[in-house]
């Protein structure tokens, strides 16, 4: 297995820099075909000026030399200033805006996995039953209804009206506790629905129909032989999914006032804030390979029948 | 297991929500008296030579203290300077200095005002908004590389004594020192840490408070400045500005109590705000320094004819704008000028400003019939407009409007930076622009149009008697002289219709009751050295 293993990190990490090389072309030259530029405001600048800015930021130089430069900077680790918060450094906007991201994305995504596999699995037990729609009400609704509404709701009741949390900002745990609250309920929806659907199935196979002829205890053979793999469609979706809550939300970071790095990335996107764009998707990319592969050893951890190749 | 697990989380949720009544504010040291402060967006800097937004100079000019500053009400009044006697032809100010300190404890001196005015102009600094400082002598070739540094018409003629040479007259120029653009920085602090002095642990001020922190997206935070020359009169010990750029969840945070302020109130949410039970106390809404207008685009055969401008000028029906869609308390606009500007006792209206609408309604279709249109043949036009929330609501009125005149209007919005950028290029038929004064003065609305302006001058208008108007004002050193031939320039523009205002801007502030100090004004300053907060009665 260890020497699989090693192979197989290697070949995938393989992959991925050629992967990592296309996302950060094509997101460049996306970039740069988007109308207007980072400068362009309502405010016209004198000629010789915006000629200084350009120059000085270097894009006055034709556009694929413009390319090199960048390619050769972030090979050595350099993803340059942010075109827009001229006092900050993309890393230092990055360093700044990931760690707030991450705990309120790790939290929720937590959450949703210890509540969604806990309805999806009571669902799944009793399938067709009372409960079994209730969750899968619940989780249409969580689905259904969107962040932007279910934020200012639960703000109403629990921050302006009983006073028990706070509306917006990050001061201390408890202002955390909505944020994650919301962006959990959407996963709580679509983690239940897999791991009921993983675990239907699950317990109308072979095995577990033997293990119950074998009379062991249902707990068991719940929790220790169906789940295991009623959770494997989970795990391949967690993956992306991770990146995706880690890197932040504009909704949640917009409603609650986070400094998370969701918002720098759609404002940068606006503002044609080329260098911060660019340095939000190269980590975010780099996020999605590491935690695919790392999704794809837990599959074959959990399912002795695939192989790492 | 199922119930425990229920329980468990149950209590936990009780346990966070019911236990003593939290403070939901920033933190504030024990017996410190801490002002929590909505300030709309993110700073882009904290170099006063980097940044164009109210949002950083409210932040850095609590910081900077230029030659004047503001009032409470926010009119000029001395600042760093402490008087200042200007030469016979207006063109020469020599500013006298007070006694002050940087926060590092080194005296404020002259050069420190000829060190910033150069850095500004200084081509490789490109300072975006260095053209505003092109009223100092060769300002403009200094900013385009054409002159040397020393070519600027600054002076220190000693420590104490600043002498600013102008290449006009500029009665506004107290107004414009207190500018960011004008602000003095710590020569000592810049020299040694290059772009970085702006940085929280280089960070050095002379105004009545001192930058610690700075996380972005969180907040910036600054405390009381102990060498601040007036710093036993300043009651805040701290302020935290927030970046809120959504203003109903400010809104909420204002009304619980964890902001005291929030610089902006969605536009559409004032009227609602205002009825008992609500907020009406926390509601400050005030003319600002800004005006919403048409721009006609003169390259279009069918806007070139003057009578069609006013037609469609004449038939916006203003008052429902503001009024029923807008209600934030927006003024219609009938002139490009906003009532009580500085230097300016009586604007210009357009000749039909006063006419009721149906008059102005049957003139207009009077004019276009005149101009050749008519139902056989109507007009057909095309309004560019931005996609903001405030167009995208009038935009449709507008439309309605001009129908009603038998023009055939078309809308087309775009997001704002694309909007400007095909203003620039005059890609438009009528184009829907907002602008923002610089400074409190009628040349900063009325130069929009002079053919010199170039990219800004949207529709390129053109007209040498205006041009000559404006040209003469600037040397015009009797203020009251110089606000009549400004007041006859904007009532040829107005005449010739090259615009269409629509209404002047209000600014819109929710600040709670328990602070105090704080005066409406139109230019939207509240610098928090004169701001306190009392406690709850």
């Amino acid at each position: 297995m260890g020497q699989f293993m090693i192979r197989f990190l290697f070949r995938r990490l393989w992959v991925a820099v050629p992967t990592l090389f296309l996302v950060i072309t094509a997101a460049f030259f996306m970039m740069r075909a988007a109308p207007g530029n980072p400068f362009d405001t309502d405010r016209k600048l004198p000629a010789q000026v915006e000629r200084n800015i350009m120059a000085k930021y270097g894009m006055d130089r034709p556009l694929g030399e413009q390319y090199l430069t960048y390619l050769g900077n972030v090979l050595q680790g350099d993803l340059g200033p942010s075109l827009k918060y001229q006092d900050k450094s993309v890393l230092d906007l990055i360093k700044e805006g990931l760690p707030t991201s991450a705990v309120i994305g790790l939290s929720a995504l937590t959450l949703a996995s210890l509540i969604g596999v806990l309805l999806g699995v009571m669902a799944a037990l009793r399938q067709n039953k009372l409960i079994d729609n209730l969750a899968m009400t619940v989780a249409i609704l969580g689905v259904c209804i969107p962040t932007f509404v279910t934020a200012p709701l639960l703000v109403l009741v629990f921050a302006a009206k009983l006073g028990w949390l706070p509306t917006a900002g990050l001061n201390g745990v408890r202002s955390l506790i909505l944020p994650v609250t919301v962006l959990a309920l959407p996963q709580i929806a679509i983690i239940s629905r897999l791991t009921r659907a993983g675990m239907i199935e699950v317990l109308r196979s072979n095995y577990v129909r033997t293990a119950r002829a074998r009379g062991l205890p249902e707990h068991r053979i719940v929790f220790g032989h169906a789940l295991r793999a009623a959770v494997l469609p989970l795990v391949s979706y967690l993956g992306p999914a991770c990146a995706g809550l880690l890197t932040g939300s504009l909704v949640i970071e917009k409603i609650f006032s986070l400094p998370g790095l969701g918002k720098s990335f759609i404002i940068g996107a606006l503002q044609r804030d080329y260098t911060v764009v660019m340095g939000v998707v190269i980590v975010y990319a780099g996020l999605i390979l590491l935690l695919n592969l790392l999704a794809d050893i837990i599959y074959a951890l959990l399912d002795p029948r695939v192989k790492l190749s | 297991m199922l119930r425990n697990l229920f329980l468990i989380s149950l209590a936990a949720f009780v346990l966070t929500g019911c236990g003593q009544a939290p403070s939901q504010r920033g933190p504030c040291p024990a017996g410190k008296m801490c002002l929590e402060l909505g300030n709309q967006s993110e700073p882009v800097s904290l170099d006063p030579h980097k940044t164009q937004g109210t949002w950083e100079d409210r932040i850095i000019g609590d910081m900077i203290m230029g030659l004047t500053q503001d009032d409470p009400a926010g009119r000029a009044v001395p600042g760093m300077a402490t008087h200042w006697d200007v030469s016979a032809d207006g063109k020469v100010w020599t500013f006298h200095l007070r006694e002050a300190k940087w926060s590092d404890g080194v005296a404020v001196t002259a050069d420190d005002f000829v060190f910033a005015l150069r850095r500004i102009m200084d081509p490789k600094t490109a300072s975006a908004y260095a053209s505003l400082l092109y009223v100092i002598e060769n300002g403009q070739a200094v900013n385009e590389g054409a002159r040397p540094l020393a070519a600027l018409g600054v002076r220190a003629v000693n420590a104490k004594t600043l002498e600013i040479r102008l290449s006009h007259p500029a009665p506004f120029l107290p107004e414009l020192a207190k500018h960011h653009t004008m602000y003095p920085i710590p020569k000592h602090v810049v020299e040694k840490w290059g772009d970085d002095w702006t940085k929280p642990e280089h960070f050095v001020g002379n105004g009545a408070f001192k930058l610690i922190s700075w996380k972005l997206g969180d907040r910036v935070v600054a405390v009381k400045n102990p060498l601040f020359y007036e710093a036993d009169t300043v009651c805040l010990d701290q302020i935290s500005w927030y970046p809120t750029t959504d203003s109903n969840s400010a809104q909420k945070r204002v009304k619980t109590g964890e902001l005291d302020a929030n610089t902006d109130i969605a536009s559409n949410k004032i009227a609602l705000l205002r009825q008992p039970g609500q907020m009406p106390d926390y509601v400050r809404v005030n003319t600002y320094l800004g005006t919403t207008y048409l721009a006609f685009n003169n390259h279009v055969p069918a806007l070139k004819d003057k009578r069609v401008r006013q037609a469609l000028s004449m038939a916006i029906d203003r008052d429902f704008i503001t009024q029923k869609l807008l209600r934030g308390g927006q003024k219609s606009a009938y002139s490009f000028v906003p009532p009580g500007v500085a230097n300016y006792p009586q604007p210009a209206t357009a000749f039909w400003g006063q006419w009721p609408l149906v008059k102005r309604q049957a003139q207009a279709r009077a004019l276009l019939a005149a101009a050749g249109y008519g139902p056989g043949h109507p007009l057909t036009i095309t309004i560019k407009h931005r996609n903001s929330a405030d167009p995208m609501l009038f935009m449709p009125a507008i439309q309605a409007d001009w129908n009603e005149i038998g023009v055939n209007a078309r809308l087309e919005q775009n997001e704002g930076q694309i909007a400007y950028q095909s203003y620039r290029l005059r890609d438009f038929e009528v184009a829907d622009a907002a602008w923002i004064a610089d400074y409190n003065d009628a040349m900063s609305f009325l130069y929009l149009q002079q053919s010199a302006t170039g990219a800004q001058n949207y529709g390129d208008y053109n007209n040498p008697r205006y041009d000559a108007l404006l040209k003469a004002a600037d040397n015009e050193v009797d203020g009251l002289k110089r606000a009549e031939i400004l007041r006859k320039a904007e009532a040829i523009m107005l005449d010739d219709a090259p615009i269409a205002p629509i209404y002047f801007y209000v600014n819109k502030n929710l600040v709670s009751p328990q602070i105090t100090g704080w005066v409406d004004n139109i230019v939207d300053w509240h610098r928090s050295r004169y701001l306190c907060r009392k406690p709850k009665a």
